[in-house]
């Protein structure tokens, strides 16, 4: 990270942002050109390196891009769905070979055939005939999955209407901002991203940092290969969200906020751009809210397709217009955040808790769940499951039951749960009983609650190609900047390559210093957590790996 | 690991203590674990890649990673990279347990699984980050079968200077930080993602194509020699090295010179120099290959039937001797001058003016200061008593408002530069006053981009504001200063309107400027030849002064007024007496006390009136009164205005003596040349722009049968019948601390690696900050004076519509005899016109066409460049080129007080060469 790059493209703020400008630019060529990045860093004073060294990062900017039409998912649900090779025939008879790209899972993992043409995400079995079948009927597909919540559902109750989100705003108007936060603090509601960490403590940090303008910052990248249920929460609760938004930044003092939201859910940020318009209408947003001298502006920027710029540094790297490589703390964004100004960033699932927060009081919140697992947690589920969708559980509600009643069982044989994205845990179905939804549960058990999304491995997908995967989805994602991930995560891909196409085994001595190398030497968890689920798969599928290994 | 716990518990009470290793250290709050670990253990204790002394912390490599546990925590370990985690107390850190080793051996063998594996015929073999982790984690073979790797990047050799192989990159990001954090000109970046990352330059193309000012921070900072230069800087060819000091500039960067025999291999900066830590412009780390040019002069040369042919040193002393005698005789002391060079060493300068006064009895000695900076020592002794920068560079760190007055400090101060670029990048105000749309403009939040010419106009328009809008300091202005009332009278009576419309800046602009600069904590000033080089050069320093008193911004850490010389001694010079009116010291020459005071040290009687300066002398040669100069180092045909009158005046003296390293345009003149030794050849001491006295060491003996100026003086003494002991640094300059106060507490030996700066004590304690209790004047004078437009404006406007300015560029110095004989020539091979857009439009120039530039004294051609970094009407020319001679245009107007000439204004009429 640069702190003058911070700080030049901070003279233009996020009004005037680099990297919006950056991603715009791009649009007519499909990639940042040299005159474009030129003209970029004359403007904001940066090196023109800088600025065209930031183009070429992203899956959605860099010259590879240039004359994309149509993108195929390549996610790990779709993947172990096994669908995008017809479908990718399919629309070689619709495009050219070099007008198909690849984009990382488009939150349709409940029917997979995901696709993105135009601006929009198309899904399920026949939707390259329905679109592109009878001439030019380009529309939309309708996208379904199921929702349905056991327990308290906070969230599922939380899909308001303008007039109770001016409710809500006058409420947080005429909370002093220290109750608000104490409130929240006594919720124990803790980060939904991944690292569970309890929100109400970034607030005060906030708060308490000196520096302004402070930011809110919405963490809307979703970039887990098979979770959605940020998405549902983006497309279905987005009020709940901004609202959330809203009364963080009046806890923590800060009068911005930013969506950072990935450029494969397009239909989520038209979403949250309507429900923006629609607060500010109502005057719950801008200066002076409702005459209360408290000012709250939020904006959706578009992220253009990076997995790591969910990790929250590189994010704010991201929106800086910088390369969104991942940077070390302390400092913590807190005190040094976007633009080097004090910044919360939080998941979107987290943010639209706070307003049930602010409404029923944090002892209410914390009376639900279990352990320091309290509120409700959103999972999704694959397309392997009968009923695949996104559910709202209490935390602590078993995890059989979620995949048998709310999941409706699978409809194919699997013998793995990967939950909690491609760093999370690999589950034996054999291991289901034994947990609940919780975060302690997960931990104990040696996987990771995460962001808490399912993906099924089916019986007869071999577990040495999922492993191949995961080293090469981390390989493609690495930002690179530390040298275990960068170099480690392409040297275990090429392992076990090697030891699939030729008369090659794989020192076991060699894997295992590879992942204690990722593992306890990485700057993230990209690289720090990948090992976790290789780790599960070598202690429940050793049997089924060992002709890969020697000895 | 029970044995650590048992530690720990032992151990627990301890405060303001961690362990390493099982052992108490006091901790320092902030430091990191590997600050910490250094601090006791030393630097190479804990191997680490992508960590670089003047660079922030990163934490890409990891190999510095250690465990940590907490007191009362059991055998809990967590492993976390060194060079970024704070200490805290009560730390327990292992470097060396059994897993930080696998881990480190892990990540070092996957860096070279992506590494040629040839060290042995790698330029930097023996001398390489890389090399020496590996050995030190122990390496032994790479396990990994051949995968992808990058090895086979092309070299880029299209610079002079820098050089780039990226097959042997380590991707650690210093180069890239090291031109992000250092030099702050983002030419490195990085293209792709994850494992494709690379190092660009620019656009993704070589060095030569980028924005590249070859400060060389990437080679130095790079580990390997994936970044490096033509001179191999980091290859080990078993040199020695010596440390000394830049001649280029005022900013007196530490040099780190690797040498072995007489041959100069390259040089470095080192990290632990207070200056320049670590870092150096492209003049002192590249431009050093002049010392062994062809060209230099190796033998005397005495002109004999209008050539100059070689002579002995005993020929060449005789003839000057013989001729200096008898001028003397026949038209008095006063009938002979010297002009001492500001590139030379105080100890030199020191026995310049000693020969010519004490020897040769006459005060007729000067210095190039005349035409930079002689309006500043005069307009700050008027108003603070001392006529040297008030505060440090270091200042820089506690400041909160950037003032810089016609200065264009990247280009010409450029590691000064570079540092107040860092702040104003990082948001620290910044008012820019000039002409020009400099690159520090673009960073400011104010630009008062003002006509040529008009800085007094503009800085009474701010003391206007802050006055009447009550913004000053009365405190400061009570305790500390004389002469309010009258101030705030004049200032108060300024005609707005008509400075407004001289200057070309909106009183708003203006107004907005001031309002910044008087309501920081500390504000602090830069001003260069853009202040000092006009009419009313002294006027606009005392104003700058008054600015800073009026403001409470004098004797306190972070503000002050602070000149950035021009060449590398232009302080030392003054302060060695190297001006007609004061002698070593700044005593006065014409106070009797002090005349008694110097015939007593001196042993002879000494001339009581003051002599000419440089503008004076040549007048006083075309009036016939002036009959013999000795010049050191300056080629004046090229640097003072009007050349053609100087050459006059040239012509006109019975002897010229001309002490120089290469023929120049002046030589062309000479009866007789010494060919002096470069500073690579020499010791003595250099005077930097923040009052520091630091050590310039012979790194090679003097080429051919040059020889120290220093020498040639005290020689010269010696022949003349003053018995002057033998040249030593040394020597030299245990005499001058008898007799320049502030030099009392300098000795040679106590300098050590970074200097002192002056005013230093007797028991050898050197000065920050001036004026911190009362000023030299014992209070402050606040001097007002009004905006005068120039002769030169005044005769010549209609006539000649533009207004030329002067201004240098990076990669040259003066007027380029050193450095047009370096590699720096092929960066920038001829000086250059720039022009707006709107002006070359309406006379039909195009970018890279001829122009001529014709004043009334005469014209050259010269190519322009179409830019709106001057505005319509201005033009603004380097003057690095003898094939250009822009002096050829320039005027005869001196500032009033301090004579130095008005390089910045000149009348001129443009039009477009046809082939
Ligand atoms: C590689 C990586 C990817 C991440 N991706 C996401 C993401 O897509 N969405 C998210 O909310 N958090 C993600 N995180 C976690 C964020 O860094 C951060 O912890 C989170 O946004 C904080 O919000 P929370 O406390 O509300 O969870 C990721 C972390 C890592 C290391
Ligand atoms: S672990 Fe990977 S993604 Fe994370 S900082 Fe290191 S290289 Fe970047
Ligand atoms: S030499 Fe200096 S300016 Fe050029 S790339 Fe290296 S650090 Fe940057
Ligand atoms: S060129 Fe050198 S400094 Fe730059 S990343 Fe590569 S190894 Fe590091
Ligand atoms: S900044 Fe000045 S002193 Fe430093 S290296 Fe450059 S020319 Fe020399
Ligand atoms: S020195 Fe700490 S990670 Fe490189």
């Amino acid at each position: 990270m640069s702190k003058n790059i911070s700080a030049l493209s901070g003279r233009k703020g996020i009004d005037d942002g680099l990297f919006e400008k950056m991603g715009q630019l791009t649009e007519p060529e499909g990639f940042l050109t040299k005159e474009a990045a030129q003209q970029l860093a004359d403007e904001y004073l940066i090196g023109d390196a800088s600025v065209y060294g930031a183009g070429t990062f992203y899956d959605f900017t860099r010259p590879e891009n240039k004359g994309k039409k149509v993108y195929v998912c390549n996610g790990t649900a779709c993947m172990c769905a096994g669908t995008q090779d017809s479908l990718r025939k399919e629309l070689g008879r619709h495009f050219k070979a070099e007008e198909i790209g690849e984009m990382c899972c488009l939150g349709r993992c409940h029917e997979n055939s995901a696709f993105y043409y135009d601006g929009h995400n198309y899904s399920g079995k026949d939707a390259v005939h329905k679109l592109f079948g009878n001439g030019q009927a380009a529309t939309a597909h309708e996208d379904q999955y199921n929702f349905a919540s056991s327990g308290a559902g906070i969230l599922s109750a939380a899909g308001y209407s303008i007039g109770q989100c001016k409710e809500i705003v006058r409420q947080v108007l005429d909370t002093p901002a220290e109750k608000l936060l104490e409130e929240i603090k006594a919720s124990g509601l803790r980060g939904r991203g991944g690292a569970g960490f309890p929100i109400g403590i970034k607030l005060e940090g906030c708060r308490k940092a000196k520096g302004a303008p402070k930011f809110i910052v919405c963490n809307a990248d979703e970039g887990d290969p098979g979770s959605y249920s940020d998405r549902w929460v983006l497309e279905q609760r987005p009020y709940a969200m901004l609202l959330g938004m809203l009364i963080a930044g009046y806890a923590a003092g800060a009068e911005r906020g930013v969506v950072y939201l990935r450029y494969e859910y397009p239909e989520s940020i038209q979403t949250n751009n309507e429900a923006l318009s629609s607060l500010r209408n109502a005057g719950l947003l801008g200066n002076d809210i409702l005459g209360s001298g408290f000012s709250f502006e939020i904006k959706v920027v578009k992220a253009r397709g990076a997995y790591i710029c969910g990790e929250e540094t590189a994010l704010l790297s991201s929106l800086e217009g910088q390369r969104p490589e991942v940077r070390v703390r302390p400092p913590y964004p807190v005190e040094y955040g976007l633009f080097g100004k004090p910044t919360v960033v939080n998941n979107v699932e987290t943010l639209a808790n706070l307003p049930w927060i602010l409404t029923e009081g944090g002892e209410a919140f914390a009376a639900i769940g279990r352990d320091r697992s309290t509120g409700t947690k959103l999972l999704s589920l694959d397309s392997a499951f009968n009923k695949p969708g996104v559910y709202e559980v209490d935390m602590g509600t078993p995890l059989r039951q979620v995949v048998n009643e709310l999941g409706g069982g699978f409809r194919k044989a699997v013998k793995a749960l990967h939950i909690g994205g491609p760093l999370g845990g690999l589950v034996p179905v054999s291991k289901i009983d034994d947990l609940t939804v919780d975060f302690e549960s997960f931990a104990k058990n040696g996987f990771l609650l995460g962001h808490a999304s399912i993906v099924s491995v089916p019986e007869n997908y071999p577990m040495v190609v999922y492993l191949e995967h995961l080293f090469a989805f981390t390989a493609h994602e690495s930002c690179g900047k530390c040298f275990p991930c960068r170099i480690g995560s392409v040297r275990g891909m090429e392992l076990l390559q090697k030891a699939q196409r030729e008369d090659f085994k794989i020192d076991r001595q060699l894997f295992d210093d590879l992942l204690y190398t990722l593992k306890s030497g990485s700057l993230c968890a990209l690289g720090g957590g990948m090992p976790l689920p290789v780790y599960n798969a070598l202690e429940y599928f050793g049997e089924e790996l060992k002709g890969y290994f020697e000895g | 690991m029970l044995t650590k716990s048992t530690t720990a518990t032992s151990t627990a009470t301890l405060t303001n203590t961690a362990l390493i290793n099982g052992q108490p250290f006091a901790i320092q709050p902030g430091e990191t674990i590997l600050q910490f670990i250094r601090r006791y253990k030393g630097e190479k204790y804990v191997p680490t890649l992508c960590d670089a002394p003047n660079l922030d912390p990163f934490g890409s490599c990891r190999v510095c990673s250690v465990e940590v546990g907490r007191m009362g925590n059991g055998a809990q370990l967590k492993t976390v990279a060194s060079c970024h985690t704070p200490v805290e107390e009560g730390m327990m850190i292992y470097t060396d347990s059994p897993s930080v080793q696998r881990l480190r051996r892990n990540i070092v063998e996957l860096v070279l699984t992506d590494h040629p594996l040839d060290c042995l015929t790698c330029e930097v073999n023996g001398n390489c980050e890389l090399q020496d982790v590996a050995a030190k984690v122990g390496i032994r073979k790479v396990r990994y079968p051949k995968g992808e790797v990058h090895t086979d990047r092309e070299k880029d050799l299209s610079h002079p200077y820098m050089t780039a192989d990226l097959s042997k990159c380590i991707m650690c990001y210093r180069c890239v930080r090291a031109c992000d954090e250092v030099q702050g000109q983002f030419v490195l970046g990085v293209s792709g993602r994850g494992f494709d990352n690379k190092i660009i330059m620019g656009l993704d193309g070589n060095f030569l194509e980028s924005d590249c000012v070859s400060c060389g921070a990437c080679s130095q900072a790079c580990p390997t020699s994936a970044i490096h230069d033509v001179y191999q800087s980091k290859a080990d060819f078993g040199q020695g090295k010596v440390r000394t000091t830049c001649t280029y500039c005022g900013v007196g960067c530490q040099l780190e010179v690797s040498v072995k025999g007489d041959q100069i291999y390259s040089i470095r900066a080192p990290y632990n120099a207070e200056v320049n830590q670590g870092h150096t412009c492209l003049k002192g780390r590249y431009a050093f290959r002049f010392y062994n040019h062809p060209d230099r002069l190796k033998y005397p040369m005495i002109r004999k039937n209008g050539k100059l042919e070689r002579a002995s040193w005993d020929e060449a002393y005789d003839y000057i001797a013989e001729r200096l005698t008898a001028i003397k005789d026949k038209y008095g002391p006063d009938a002979i001058a010297g002009i001492s060079s500001a590139r030379t060493t105080n100890e030199e300068n020191y026995l310049m003016q000693k020969m010519i006064r004490a020897v040769i009895g006459t005060n007729n000695i000067d210095g190039c200061a005349r035409v930079c900076h002689s309006p500043t020592a005069i307009g700050m002794q008027r108003t603070f008593g001392t006529g040297a920068a008030t505060n440090s560079i270091e200042d820089l760190k506690y400041t909160d408002c950037i003032l810089v007055i016609g200065a264009n400090p990247t280009a010409a101060h450029p590691v000064t530069g570079a540092k107040i670029k860092q702040k104003a990048m990082k948001g620290t105000s910044m008012i820019v006053i000039d002409p020009r749309r400099t690159e520090m403009a673009k960073y400011a939040k104010h630009h008062l981009q003002l006509r040529p010419g008009t800085n007094v106009a503009v800085l009474d328009m701010m003391m206007y504001y802050i006055i009447s809008e009550g913004l000053y300091d009365a405190d400061f202005v009570n305790n500390r200063t004389e002469g309010f009332e009258d101030f705030k009278k004049g200032v108060l009576n300024i005609n707005l309107d008509e400075l407004e419309r001289v200057s070309g800046v909106p009183r708003e602009e203006v107004r907005a400027a001031a309002i910044t600069y008087a309501t920081a904590n500390a504000a602090m000033c830069f001003h260069g030849l853009g202040v000092t080089e006009h009419y009313q050069g002294t006027y606009a320093v005392m104003l700058i002064a008054d600015l800073a008193m009026l403001t409470g911004n004098v004797g306190k850490r972070g503000c002050g007024v602070n000149p950035l010389r021009g060449q590398n001694n232009v302080q030392g010079m003054a302060d060695m007496g190297v001006q007609p009116y004061q002698g070593a010291g700044y005593l006065p020459v014409e106070d009797p006390e002090i005349i008694k005071k110097y015939e007593q040290f001196y042993g002879r009687p000494m001339p009581t009136k003051s002599g000419f300066t440089i503008p004076q002398m040549y007048n006083a040669a075309l009036d016939g009164k002036l009959k013999a100069l000795w010049l050191t180092g300056e080629d004046v045909v090229q640097s003072d205005p009007n050349t053609a009158r100087v050459i006059k005046a040239l012509q006109a003296m019975d002897l010229l003596v001309v002490q120089e390293i290469f023929e120049t345009e002046t030589t062309k003149y000479a009866h007789v040349v010494l060919p002096g030794a470069s500073f690579l050849e020499k010791e003595g001491t250099f005077t930097n722009g923040e009052r520091r006295i630091q050590r310039v060491q012979k790194v090679v003996e003097p080429v051919g049968e040059s020889k120290p100026d220093g020498q040639i003086y005290v020689e010269m003494m010696n022949r003349l019948g003053y018995e002057q002991p033998p040249y030593s640094a040394k020597t030299a300059l245990e005499e001058i601390r008898q007799i320049v106060p502030f030099f009392a507490g300098v000795k040679w030996e106590e300098l050590g690696d970074n200097g002192k700066q002056w005013p230093v004590k007797p028991d050898g304690t050197g000065t920050e900050v001036l004026h911190t209790e009362s000023f030299k004047l014992g209070k402050g004078r606040l001097l007002f004076e009004d905006f005068v437009e120039t002769k030169e404006i005044l005769d010549h406007q209609n006539d000649y519509p533009f207004i030329l300015t002067t201004n240098r560029v990076l990669e040259h110095y003066n007027a380029g005899t050193m450095t047009r004989r370096t590699p720096n020539a092929e960066l920038v091979r001829e000086d250059i016109l720039m022009i707006n857009p709107v002006d070359a439009a309406n006379n039909a120039i195009s970018d890279g066409d001829l122009v001529r530039v014709e004043s009334a004294r005469g014209y050259v051609n010269v190519h322009a460049r179409v830019t709106d970094e001057v505005k319509p009407g201005v033009l603004s020319s380097t003057f690095h080129f003898p094939e250009i001679m822009i002096n050829l245009v320039t005027s005869d107007v001196h500032d009033t007080i301090a004579d130095c000439p008005e390089y910045k204004v000149v009348c001129v009429r443009i039009r477009k060469v046809r082939n």
